[in-house]
Parts: C-alpha cells; sequence; structure tokens
C-alpha cells in the first residue's frame, strides 16, 4: 500500500500534509521500533471496533501514540507526585537521610489531577455500597 | 450495560493481562517505583478505551472518504480529532529507555479427544465448504440391515420346519440315552452301538410330575424318593437292587399305599421296615 499523498485525498490542507509527509516518513522508520504494546493486542482492539488493517505499521502508530499519550499522563502524575513528596520533606526538616526519598508510588492522588488536565475525570467512591 | 462489558473483559482476559503488563512499563520508564491497582486499573481502562476510539474514529474517517481500507491520514485526523497532541512522537520513539514486552505466545487449541467413535468419519463430498464441520460416524446415517429377507415360499418353509423338528428330536434323544438308563438291543453287556432309551414305567406315572423334585445330593435327608425317570445312578447300591427287586413287585401290587413305600427307597425308619416286610 503506497504511503504517500495520493493515497489521503480528504486532507487538503497545508499544514496537515506536512504533518501527513512528516509522519509518512516516521512510518518508514518504524518498521524497525516496535512499541512496548504488542501488535497484535493492539490490532484485536481496533479490529472490535471495526478498524481492519493489513498495515502493521498503521498498528505500530496507533500503538505509538497510545504509549505517548501514556506517558505523557505519567509524568504529570509524577511531578504531582513530587511536589508532593518535595513539600512533605521541607516540612520535616530534620533530614537524617541525605538523599531524598528516590520511590515514587503512583496513586490515585496523583493520578486525578493529572488525568483533570486532560480533560478526563475520573472520579472513584472512597466507599462501596 | 456493565454486565455485557464485564462479560467482554472475562473473555479477553489475556489481552487485558497484556495491557496491564505495558501500562507497567511506561510508568517504570517514567519513574515510578510501584502504583496501587486501582491506578493500573484506571490507566489500563484509558488505554482500551483511546485504542477502541481511535478505531472507531479513524474508520469513521475512511467511510466518510468513500475508502474502505483506511490510511495514515484517517488515522491522524482521528488522533487529532481526540485532542492528543502528536508532536514529540518522533523523540519519544527514539528514546534510549525502551522496554519491548514480548508478542504473547499462541497457546496450542486444545484437541477434544474422539470418545466414542465407531469407524471411519467419511470424507465430505466436494459440493460442501471445508469450513463445515466433519462427517458424523458413518453409523449414525448409513442403515446396513443385519439379515437377509427371509425366505417365505411355503415349499422351504415347511421343509425348514421338518429338519428341525428332526435335529431336535434326535439331539434329545441322544441326550437321554447318554445320561439315562439304557436297553440293549443285542446280548451283549455294552451298548455303545444303539442305546435305547429304558422304558421303566413308575406306578403311578403322574406322581412325578406332581411332586416334583430338585437334584438329589444326599439320599438319607430325603422324605420321599421317587424314581425320576427310572434314574438310578444317585441311588446308594444296596438300595438300588432292593428297589429293582420292588419295583418289578410293586406292579402286581394292587395296594397303592403299599406300592408307594415299596418304590419307596426310603431312608426313614419306618420304611426299611416295610420294604424287608
Amino acid at each position: 500500500m503506497q504511503m504517500s499523498r495520493m493515497s489521503s485525498p480528504s486532507i487538503g490542507m497545508d499544514e496537515d500534509s506536512g504533518a501527513g509527509h512528516a509522519l509518512t516518513d516516521f512510518l518508514l522508520q518504524l518498521e524497525n521500533y516496535s512499541p512496548s504494546i504488542p501488535d497484535s493486542v493492539v490490532a484485536y482492539y481496533l479490529n472490535m471496533s471495526g478498524f481492519e488493517s493489513q498495515d502493521p505499521r498503521l498498528i505500530r502508530l496507533i500503538a505509538l501514540a497510545s504509549q505517548k499519550f501514556l506517558s505523557d499522563i505519567a509524568n504529570d502524575a509524577l511531578q504531582h507526585c513530587k511536589m508532593r513528596t518535595s513539600s512533605q520533606i521541607n516540612q520535616s526538616s530534620k533530614n537524617q537521610k541525605g538523599p531524598k526519598e528516590k520511590k515514587y508510588v503512583m496513586t490515585m492522588e496523583d493520578l486525578v489531577p493529572a488525568l483533570q488536565e486532560y480533560g478526563i475525570s475520573a472520579k472513584k467512591p472512597h466507599y462501596f455500597v | 450495560m456493565s454486565e455485557n462489558t464485564e462479560k467482554v473483559e472475562s473473555s479477553c482476559d489475556a489481552r487485558r493481562r497484556i495491557l496491564n503488563i505495558a501500562v507497567s512499563t511506561v510508568l517504570l520508564e517514567t519513574g515510578f517505583h510501584a502504583t496501587d491497582k486501582m491506578s493500573l486499573e484506571t490507566l489500563t481502562e484509558i488505554v482500551q478505551c483511546f485504542l477502541t476510539e481511535v478505531g472507531n474514529s479513524a474508520k469513521g474517517y475512511c467511510e466518510l472518504s468513500g475508502r474502505v481500507e483506511p490510511v495514515i491520514g484517517d488515522v491522524m485526523m482521528a488522533i487529532i480529532n481526540m485532542g492528543i497532541n502528536l508532536q514529540g512522537i518522533e523523540q519519544y520513539a527514539a528514546r534510549p529507555n525502551r522496554h519491548v514486552i514480548q508478542p504473547p505466545q499462541q497457546a496450542p487449541v486444545p484437541r477434544t479427544p474422539a470418545m466414542l467413535s465407531a469407524g471411519s468419519k467419511a470424507k465430505p463430498a466436494p459440493h460442501i465448504p471445508f469450513h463445515l464441520p466433519p462427517l458424523p460416524d458413518p453409523h449414525a446415517y448409513i442403515r446396513t440391515p443385519t439379515h437377509k429377507q427371509p425366505v417365505t415360499e411355503y415349499e422351504a418353509i415347511r421343509e425348514k420346519a421338518a429338519n428341525q423338528k428332526r435335529d431336535i428330536e434326535r439331539a434329545l434323544t441322544k441326550f437321554l440315552a447318554k445320561t439315562s438308563e439304557t436297553h440293549n438291543l443285542f446280548n451283549t453287556d455294552d451298548n455303545q452301538v444303539f442305546p435305547l432309551i429304558a422304558c421303566k414305567p413308575t406306578f403311578p406315572a403322574y406322581l412325578p410330575c406332581l411332586l416334583p423334585t430338585d437334584q438329589v445330593f444326599d439320599f438319607d435327608e430325603l422324605e420321599y424318593h421317587f424314581q425320576v425317570a427310572n434314574r438310578t445312578e444317585d441311588m446308594p447300591a444296596d438300595k438300588k437292587d432292593q428297589s429293582d427287586n420292588e419295583g418289578e413287585n410293586g406292579g402286581d401290587n394292587e395296594n397303592a399305599n403299599n406300592s408307594q413305600s415299596e418304590n419307596q427307597d426310603a431312608p426313614t425308619s419306618s420304611s426299611p421296615e416295610r420294604n424287608k416286610t
């Protein structure tokens, strides 16, 4: 399947065609790189919603996009977590241990504000009825 | 609705677990050392919904422009429409500390053992598509009669009946000749050649039929003894001679009771006295 400008007539704007160009080139590089999520799993979930593609590069692009999305969220959550722990360490001024606590644990407290910035509201009940 | 999704999730449990692993990998790369279950499940759910949504939107864009196979432009439109920023994706792809998960191995399909199969299954005819299940055992749909059509001619049936009757009679007489007393035509001791069933009538003749008895093991325990079919093998030796004598004499006696007691080879105390008298 030819990945060229001609194959995507729906995109006519210059910015998008530029992005399409860049991504087309990127797609060629993608053949060597495999994302963390296996191809078969991504293909399964895409097939469930009707998206069938014989080109594995497209699958890998989607997998990579989801991975990047996830890592963005995780980075934001990490920022929240660091803010929290740094404020706690500053409060306990007596530092027996020189290096700061390096282990970060992701909890819902960090995740919810990080998701909030992306427009995803994840409200879990504190108790189960 | 939630039940439907639960059922769907249970069927693709393995893939969900792989997504869990992938999400954990991404978190590890980010710098986290641990996470709690709820966060992990939330992120996994987000990833699954992301993939589903991208697939849906890309398919929609593809069909909107009159195509059937999605193209990269469709995928890009879908992602951008969702608001995902893909600016630094190339740098992200080239990051140094990336982990790759092994693709899941295909588990072998468990073969149901062929139980209760008799005979070999026939090959499907060429007009049957190959993806249909195989034919059942041939005995399920093929009927072969186990016997020939019996002969219904009158002559043949009469002949068969006559043959059967003759064979039955012959077999029975041979059996009786071998097991019970025999007469001898010739004046020799051994009578192997022409055994005749000895005919020794008992008096009264109907009495053994009215009072049937099982096989006699111990003559001393008998209350009554009849000479069943003139059988003398079971009798003890001394009584046999007496009963033979008594049997010959008993025919002349008109008294039914006396003849009964004479014919008896009874071990009771009263009857030997009667026999001796």
